[in-house]
């Protein structure tokens, strides 16, 4: 009985099932990749001897990084602004913005990338317009070249810079602001020296899973882009499907995981501090260097001081126009990013109702053929019955082992928890096309190809990491003292759990178990590679469609997964929100009494 | 009213009444607890007797709180046993130890009702759910939160929180009762009332009781006894008459109340004997009298001492006034009733400090 209690005891134990499933879906897998790159057992470079040797291959190299780094850039000088006026806003237009940016990131990847392709095609949106009120002659090349790559790539990451920089900006003491403002910094030095380094965590995180999601996601370049845009991870793809030369695989996506690393690196130091150390060592050996310059600049700025105050004065009574001005340019700024978001949908929603023989805008006329169409045919809802299935096996799955690694890992020491939660998150931390390599490699081993389970495993390894990520954060707020008091009052380890920490960290796993689903509805990287022929999902057979015949019955599959999202909202809201104690309508009259 | 008396269980064989009544509930035996390098609890050997009330009294960071929490077993001695009621409780985990415990933050269940929260260590015992309800009413009734049974512990003022803890720790009559800082988050005035709550509960429960807290204040008022804790180490045990009267140590001295110390830095102490070597002569301020320079010493003259000063500072404070005296090199507090007709000093006047020789305690330095 003691030693089964000690057993329990060790929390440890609790990662187990989280950690098996890892190590043998991606685990071992990768590191046997890494062998194969390695040319084991000689061991010797020559498979990246090889890689750097051909002329094709650097090209390929240079232009994924280019191509994630702009996107990135982009995301960086889009999303900083719009967080920055997200957080500025009122709390309730605060949540709506919030919500705006949410839609897009829980819509389905395929249905956001096809809406670019209506708009942006010859016959698309844009070049209609253009053409009707006359400013072209003919339709302008849009789709099809960098410039499409680079519009579907900021609309797919552009939610994934902005929700961490909101959450770490919101995590900002307004009164800093405010207390710059009054030792008489401007609003902009109140900015920079004060707000901006303390956004920069959220930058950090922001760029990061940015950038590394563009690294793998070779699905909108691939849609969007021309043959001059192919990326690494599109290359290793098209390898795993046709040659299959195993040293090529390994070789190209380890170079793809040190490009990964090499941000990480650099990021991974804490940028503010060192940015602090910087400065203040900069400071310092410059006024050793001219020790008068100092008095110079007090003295100065004393005989500054009549001329400042007056113009603080003077602004405290003219800065109205000016705020006036800025605040229109803020909403116009934000109104713009959000309808970049939101329109795509839109479009796709409102064509998917078109009574013509191809897709256009404005529809001739309303029609449900293509709903009937979707409906109608087997092969479609058959690879949504498919893919409700595998969602609603990896939720479950990926809940349970998730939740207890949570719980594990929050009763171990923080340095051991850190390492073990990065490990558990390495899935959805390394670029995706790594993973589906790896989890290739493992489910060929298992014999799982093309079978359901392997596809539930393949996306339970990236669910677990999104469940312990939400668990994790419903437990930091988790008051481990109300264990404590329901021991004290006799409740042992069992009841505990069930009558005390199971109800107040249910909302967590719930939003948890929406995020898996989530992503297993939406994932088609690993999913392509490890499907065989057998199996179809709705996003790759959404994926087939739109690389060869655009099917107008997309539009309506589109429409029909933007309308998710809003569910999804509607449930976390339900969850999380909801979760908070009610207010018992007696309880205002006995405060009367 | 009837009142219903649990009847204590029968006296075992040769047991007195007399023992029962004043037989240690709780004993800690040379208990040290140490986290990595650094001891929280460094041999800490104390007994509690049944139904007596010990308050744990120290700075933050004195290993008052561990000493605790190892009590309730939510942490287990590196060193050394506790027992209870003369079993030593090393294998016995915390569900098992029938202890109520009110935590700093009272560690209300936030997903239920206050009824809810009541029954909970009810049920936890498998009391019958009527059973159950009819305690919980009358339990509700005598910390006066009969109306409040179904509201979420959110919806409540910090003292009926208060109130909420105190009724779930005792609900279920465990015969030890642990208040960890239970009044640290409570305003002043809500404060000494909760302190009166807590007394009338003690002595209508009759439970062992050990509270934990870092408020004088509320450990003078509150308590039997008083435990002083420093760097994990007791520094002093008595009652609290005691205990201020005649610390034992120039740190317990200080914690508790203000003190004048008559160290040779700052004072020649001039005494009929030596001082008793590293022992420091203290005077507490109210004993202290301020008076006039001219003001003639009185008859008894031979039990008195007097020394002359300049005042630096007067404060007011509501009921007394205090004054910072220069006297040589050092400054002495004193302090005088208002209202009592006696002549306000200002700072700069000289005044004339005196006391009675047997006012002055000698403390550990």
């Amino acid at each position: 009985m003691t030693r089964f209690r000690k057993l329990g005891q060790m929390p440890i134990w609790l990662t187990v099932p989280a950690f098996g499933i890892l190590l043998i879906v991606f685990g071992i897998p990768i590191l046997r990749l890494l062998l194969t790159s390695l040319n084991a057992p000689a061991l010797s470079v020559a498979n990246y001897h090889a890689f750097f040797g051909q002329a094709a291959n650097i090209r390929l190299l240079v232009q994924t990084v280019e191509i994630s780094v702009v996107a990135t850039a982009i995301c960086v000088i889009i999303g900083y602004p719009t967080a920055y006026l997200i957080v500025a806003a009122s709390k309730r237009l605060r949540m709506v913005l919030l919500v705006l940016v949410l839609i897009p990131y829980l819509t389905s990847l395929l249905a956001r990338t096809y809406a670019w392709i209506v708009i942006l095609g010859d016959n698309g949106l844009v070049n209609k317009l253009l053409l009707d009120i006359g400013l072209i002659s003919s339709p302008l090349q849009l789709l099809y070249n960098r410039f499409s790559v680079y519009v579907g790539m900021v609309h797919v990451m552009l939610p994934l810079m902005i929700l961490p920089l909101v959450s770490v900006m919101l995590g900002i003491d307004k009164s800093l602001m405010a207390a710059a403002r009054s030792m008489g910094a401007r609003p902009f030095a109140a900015f920079w020296r004060v707000f901006f380094p303390l956004s920069l965590p959220g930058v950090r995180s922001g760029v990061l899973l940015v950038f590394i999601l563009c690294l793998g996601f070779y699905i909108t370049p691939a849609a969007l882009g021309g043959l001059g845009d192919a990326m690494l991870s599109t290359f290793i793809a098209a390898q795993v499907k046709s040659t299959f030369n195993i040293k090529l695989i390994a070789t190209s996506a380890f170079v793809l995981l040190a490009i990964a690393g090499i941000l990480l690196f650099m990021l991974g130091l804490d940028l503010s501090s060192r940015h602090h150390r910087a400065a203040k060592k900069e400071r310092t050996s410059w006024q050793r260097r001219v020790p008068s310059f100092g008095t110079l600049a007090r003295y100065l700025n004393e005989l500054a001081a009549p001329y400042r105050a007056k113009r603080w004065t003077a602004e405290l009574f003219q800065a109205r126009d000016e705020i006036y001005l800025t605040k229109q340019i803020g909403a116009a700024f934000v109104v713009l990013v959000m309808s970049f978001l939101l329109f795509p949908g839109a479009i796709v929603m409102i064509m998917s109702f078109s009574a013509g023989a191809y897709l256009e805008f404005p529809p001739s006329g309303f029609s449900l053929q293509w709903y009937r169409s979707f409906f109608g045919d087997a092969s479609w809802t058959g690879a949504a019955w498919t893919s409700i299935q595998i969602g609603i096996a990896v939720t479950i799955l990926s809940t349970i082992v998730g939740t207890l690694a949570a719980l594990g890992l929050s009763r171990t020491s923080p340095g051991l928890r850190s390492v073990l939660t990065m490990a558990i998150l390495t899935p959805i931390t390394i670029p995706l096309i790594v993973v589906g390599i790896a989890v290739f490699l493992a489910l060929v081993n298992l014999g799982l190809i093309g079978s359901k389970s392997g596809i539930v495993l393949a996306h339970s390894i990236g669910a677990i990491g999104y469940v312990v990520v939400i668990v994790s954060a419903t437990l930091a707020n988790f008051d481990r003292r109300l264990e404590q008091a329901a021991k004290s009052m006799r409740a042992g380890p069992v009841p505990t759990f069930r009558r005390v920490t199971l109800p107040l960290i249910l909302p967590g796993i719930l939003g948890g178990a929406v995020f898996a689903f989530i992503h297993s509805f939406d994932e088609v990287v690993i999913t392509s590679l490890v499907s065989g022929f057998s199996i179809r999902t709705l996003p790759l057979k959404m994926w087939e469609n739109i690389r060869h015949a655009i099917d107008p019955t997309i539009a309506a599959v589109s429409s029909l997964l933007m309308l998710l999202p809003v569910l999804w909202i509607i449930a976390i809201y339900f969850m999380w929100w909801r979760a908070r104690p009610k207010h018992v309508p007696t309880a205002a009259t006995a405060d009367i009494g | 009213m009837l009142v219903k008396i649990p009847l204590p269980a029968p006296l075992a064989e040769g047991e007195t009444l007399e023992e029962r009544l004043t037989s240690a509930e709780i004993e800690f035996r040379n208990v040290t607890k140490r986290y990595g390098e650094v001891a929280a609890v460094k041999d800490f050997s104390l007994t509690v007797r049944r139904g007596e009330f010990l308050t744990i009294l120290g700075p933050s960071g004195s290993g008052k709180t561990t000493a605790l929490m190892l009590l309730a077993g939510f942490a287990s001695p590196s060193e050394g046993e506790i027992l209870i009621a003369g079993k030593s409780v090393a294998a016995v985990p915390s569900y098992r130890r029938d202890q109520g415990i009110v935590f700093q933050n009272y560690a209300l269940f936030p997903h239920l009702t206050v009824s809810r929260n009541l029954e909970f260590p009810l049920e936890m015992r498998g009391v019958k759910a009527h059973e159950r309800s009819k305690r919980v009413e009358r339990m509700l009734e005598r910390v006066h939160l009969s109306d409040f049974r179904q509201r979420m512990p959110s919806q409540l003022s910090g003292g009926q929180q208060q109130r909420v803890a105190l009724a779930r720790a005792l609900i279920a009559d465990p015969p030890i009762l642990l208040l960890d800082e239970p009044l640290g988050a409570l305003d002043r005035n809500l404060r000494e009332q909760m302190q009166g709550e807590i007394k009338s509960l003690h002595k209508e429960f009759g439970k062992t009781t050990i509270c934990v807290t870092h408020d004088q204040e509320e450990a003078l008022t509150l308590s039997d006894r008083i435990v002083v804790m420093r760097d994990g180490r007791i520094e002093q045990t008595d009652t609290p008459e005691a205990l201020y009267d005649r610390p034992a140590t120039r740190f317990v001295a200080n914690f508790l109340g203000e003190a004048n110390i008559l160290d040779d830095a700052d004072f020649k102490v001039e005494s009929d004997n030596e001082l008793p070597a590293g022992t420091v002569a203290m005077i507490r301020p109210e004993r202290i009298c301020i008076a006039d320079q001219a003001a003639r010493m009185r008859a008894d003259a031979q039990q008195r001492q007097a020394v002359t000063g300049t005042v630096v500072d007067m404060i007011y404070a509501g009921p007394l006034r205090k004054y910072h005296v220069r006297v040589g090199s050092g400054v002495l507090i004193t302090r005088q009733h208002v209202g009592s007709g006696q002549k306000i000093f200002q700072p700069g006047d000289e005044v004339r400090l005196e006391w009675l020789r047997s006012d002055l305690r000698f403390v550990r330095a």
